[in-house]
């Protein structure tokens, strides 16, 4: 019980420093760019032959699909394509990839958010996909 | 039928080096004028560079050994019996008469054949040597300070160089049709391969012309 | 008990794991490149309702930047070329939109200042000076046409009356988050100038912001990640390397540091030297004759942003079945027709000109004669030949345009085309009182009638340089009908058109004769020798 009890207070101690680091961190969003253009949209441009720029939705939408995490229609997730793993598949061939091979997960989320955020229809500065 | 060895080691080496050097640089050179397209405009203008040096690296061995030798002295031009081998060639040829020059080691050419290399060595080869090497060096050709260097244009020195090579295509296609004309068509070229040649046993040398 | 422990040593271990990891290999705090935080500065911690408030509290610390800045083209949109010309935007007409003059309110949002709307702008003021718009790199600072460089820092209705809500900026945040200037910010205006996206230069778009190293060999996000001023080595905010008087040739050392120079540092030869070419040294033997942008810059527009190639302002004013001003798009969705500017043709990885060029440009001005006669009109014209020893083959882009003049004082015209007044293009779709407008706010002459003339200008290409895979190749020069196919008085190897007709032909016609010679002569051998047989 008491075992139990110390985990849950560690548990908590940890997501604690996890999250205040998140928070801590402002987001690039010329680096969200970057990955935005070199990573989600080369791929969507050449797998899909649909690339989905900024402008296209809301800060609202965009903010609900970071949220909910479900990338393909929930066949896989986003985040997985921000992992460490995602990314050293695939640097070989992606020089975007190659390049932010060590940022970590989180931050690198934190970059496209804040530009996703910036550049939807409603944002601050509206982006198309060039 | 008797041979007489006329053509030695290196000077049949050098021979057939520089036809296919000079044949390939033709090709090249001509493409690189823009009369076809064969190689490609870059690759062509780099194999002909290339070309280029080993010719003048073959041309400078070739120089020392016809003064060593004493070779040079085969294309002293002479009169003697050029009308004979004139009248030869336009008539004699076709009526089956035996030709007027006996070839020796001493004389391998016959007149004609004298001052045609001639020719090519004195005034062809020179002519493509200077130009080529103007074309090649431009630019610090056209850096110098001797106005009368800097002054010429490349256009100018490209028209020597075409002009050279179209001299040196004409000759080209000359001999190589007079090779065709000993005893048997392919008597001349044996020769120049093995370095022997058929000599007329029964009727002796003629003066060498000298 | 223990569990207790095992726990305890658990949350031990997995405190310490961190500052053991920290002991062997240390993470060090970000390193800051710049000295200061500007979120620090008392002076930035405040609301601030405009530009010229941010400005008064920038200069409270860098006190010399507005002079600095009152003496470049920037500020002053003037410049006196060699020749003794007075150009810059602010009297120089163009076959874009013509001229900012008599259009302020709209065209000088990309002025560096804050409210430059007509001739009563003091160019004295400090707090005019934008520092933001160099600076910003939060990418949010706008400066909306119709404010005269002014910007929005209320939400409000603009323009006024048009149902249209403005977001403001948060100038406090963007001030506190300053820094050097950026890709974006140049960009902000020089990607857009002309009116819009890639429309003006052709070699410099949005593309630019963030380009692939197709695009841009140094700008490349990924890669060297140039920005502008990279090249543009500014000193005391005074930016070299302008179009109004460009290097055409620089034959100077590449720039090494510590040492001072004379040549400007924007050109290839300031980094690449006199011989860059290691591997095919040939190629160093063209940079007499040839600009480094010739062969690798092999095409403009090449980021997916198109640039205008002509604009005929004599088709503008038609409306649509629905009585409004018609708009044409192409298949992207770019206008390639407008009711208030005319027919436009677009262009994408464009071939460029080529011209002889030694660095001298002269402008057709307000005050120059044209007549239909001499049609097209250079707007500005590129000198240089083959001859004077200061020229090198450049590429350009050659913009054609149709454009109001007046055909009895045979002079360009400045027509008013941006306002929301009776008398602006834009707003009236007519010409008479546009022209007439525009003309009497810049004090020329206007006979009151007008005709549209022909004209052209000329830029030059200079961004967009190509990974070297990506240059010219030999042919694509050194042939009949390459690219060079134009440019007279030089001997381009390969190219038909330098050669000598007569030798050609003699040597071609000598050549076929002997071989005739010698076929014919073998024919009669055979014949002949059969017979004798």
């Amino acid at each position: 019980m008491k075992r139990n009890l110390r985990l849950k207070v560690l548990a908590l101690i940890l997501a604690a420093g996890a999250t205040s680091a998140a928070q801590a961190y402002d987001g690039d969003w010329k680096r969200g760019r970057i990955y935005f253009r070199h990573v989600c949209t080369a791929c969507h441009s050449a797998e899909v032959k649909k690339a989905i720029p900024p402008n296209e939705r809301t800060k609202a939408e965009w903010a609900a699909y970071l949220q909910a995490d479900k990338h393909n229609k929930g066949k896989d997730s986003v985040t997985k394509y921000f992992s460490k793993q995602y990314r050293d598949s695939i640097k070989s061939k992606n020089a975007a990839a190659a390049k932010f091979a060590d940022v970590p997960e989180n931050e690198l989320l934190q970059d496209v958010k804040v530009f996703v955020n910036k550049g939807a229809k409603d944002g601050d500065a509206p982006a198309g996909c060039s | 039928m008797a041979r007489i060895y006329i053509f030695k080691r290196f000077e049949r080496f050098w021979h057939w080096a520089q036809a296919a050097l000079i044949i390939f640089m033709l090709l090249t050179g001509f493409e690189i004028h823009g009369s076809y397209a064969l190689l490609g405009w870059e690759k062509a203008a780099d194999l002909h560079t290339t070309a280029a040096w080993t010719l003048i690296g073959l041309w400078l061995f070739a120089i020392f050994w016809h003064f060593t030798t004493g070779e040079w002295r085969q294309y002293i031009p002479t009169s003697k019996n050029i009308v004979a081998v004139m009248n030869y060639y336009s008539v004699g040829i076709f009526t089956g008469a035996p030709h007027p020059f006996r070839v020796s080691q001493l004389s391998k050419h016959n007149p004609l054949q004298r001052l045609a290399y001639l020719l090519v060595k004195l005034f062809i080869n020179p002519l493509i040597w200077v130009s080529g090497l103007a074309y090649l060096y431009y630019n610090e050709l056209a850096a110098s300070k001797i106005a009368a260097l800097s002054g010429i244009s490349l256009g100018t020195i490209a028209l020597a160089h075409t002009a050279a090579a179209f001299m040196m295509l004409a000759f080209l296609i000359g001999h190589l049709y007079l090779s065709t004309t000993g005893h048997t068509p392919l008597a001349h070229i044996k020769a120049m391969i093995t370095g022997w040649e058929d000599v007329d046993a029964d009727k002796p040398a003629a003066v060498p012309a000298k | 008990m223990r569990t207790g422990i095992f726990v305890v040593a658990l949350l031990a271990s997995m405190l310490l794991a961190p500052a053991v990891n920290a002991a062997s290999e240390p993470v060090p705090a970000k390193l800051l490149k710049s000295t200061s935080d500007h979120t620090k500065f008392k002076a930035l911690q405040q609301e601030f309702n405009s530009g010229p408030e941010v400005t008064k509290a920038c200069l409270s610390c860098h006190t010399e930047a507005a002079k600095q800045l009152h003496q470049t083209e920037h500020w002053k949109w003037e410049y006196k070329n060699p020749q003794g010309q007075l150009l810059g935007k602010k009297t120089l007409i163009n076959n874009f939109c013509i001229s900012p003059a008599s259009n302020e309110g709209a065209c000088n949002s990309c002025h560096i200042g804050y409210g430059w709307k007509d001739d009563t702008f003091d160019f004295t003021s400090e707090v005019n000076v934008d520092c933001i718009v160099c600076h910003d790199t939060t990418g949010n600072y706008r400066k909306p046409a119709g404010l005269a460089g002014n910007v929005i820092a209320k939400t409000m209705e603009f323009p006024p009356g048009s149902g249209k809500i403005v977001k403001g900026i948060n100038l406090k945040k963007i001030a506190q988050s300053v820094a050097k200037t950026s890709r974006d910010t140049c960009g902000a205006c020089h990607f857009y100038g002309g009116g819009g996206d890639g429309v003006k230069h052709g070699d410099m778009d949005s593309s630019l912001a963030a380009p692939e190293k197709e695009v841009d060999v140094h700008m490349d996000a990924l890669g060297l990640n140039f920005t502008c001023a990279t090249c543009h080595m500014t000193k005391g905010h005074q930016v070299p390397g302008s179009r109004y008087a460009p290097t055409a040739q620089d034959k100077g050392a590449a720039h090494l540091r510590g040492k001072e120079y004379k040549t400007i540092p924007t050109t290839c030869q300031a980094c690449h030297g006199q011989a860059p070419h290691k591997k095919i040294a040939k190629l160093n033997d063209h940079t007499d004759k040839v600009a480094c942008q010739t062969c690798h810059i092999p095409a403009f527009a090449r980021g997916g942003v198109p640039t205008k190639m002509s604009w005929d302002w004599s088709t503008a004013g038609k409306m649509g079945p629905d009585g409004k001003p018609l708009t044409i798009k192409d298949a992207k969705g770019h206008p390639i027709y407008m009711a208030i500017k005319g027919d436009f043709v677009l262009g994408e990885d464009v071939v460029p000109d080529y011209r002889w060029f030694n660095g001298t440009v002269t402008y057709t001005l307000r005050s120059d004669k044209v007549d239909k006669n001499n049609e097209p009109v250079q707007i500005n014209r590129y000198e240089g030949s083959a001859s004077d020893g200061k020229s090198l083959i450049w590429p350009v882009k050659i913009m054609r345009g149709k454009q109001p003049f007046d055909p009895v004082n045979k002079t360009l015209v400045v027509p008013h085309t941006a306002g929301n007044d009776d008398t602006a293009y834009w707003t009236n779709f007519n010409w008479d009182k546009a022209i007439a407008k525009g003309m009497a706010t810049i004090g020329e002459p206007y006979s009151g009638k007008f005709d549209f003339i022909s004209t052209e200008s000329t830029w030059p290409i200079t961004h967009m340089v190509a990974p070297a895979k990506n240059a010219l190749r030999c042919r694509d020069c050194h042939a009949s009908g390459g690219r060079l196919e134009k440019v007279p008085d030089i001997y381009i190897p390969g190219r038909g058109s330098d050669h000598a007709r007569w030798l050609d032909t003699a040597g071609w016609a000598i050549a076929v004769l002997t071989l005739l010679g010698v076929l014919g002569h073998g024919l009669g051998r055979v014949i002949l020798s059969k017979r004798n047989h």
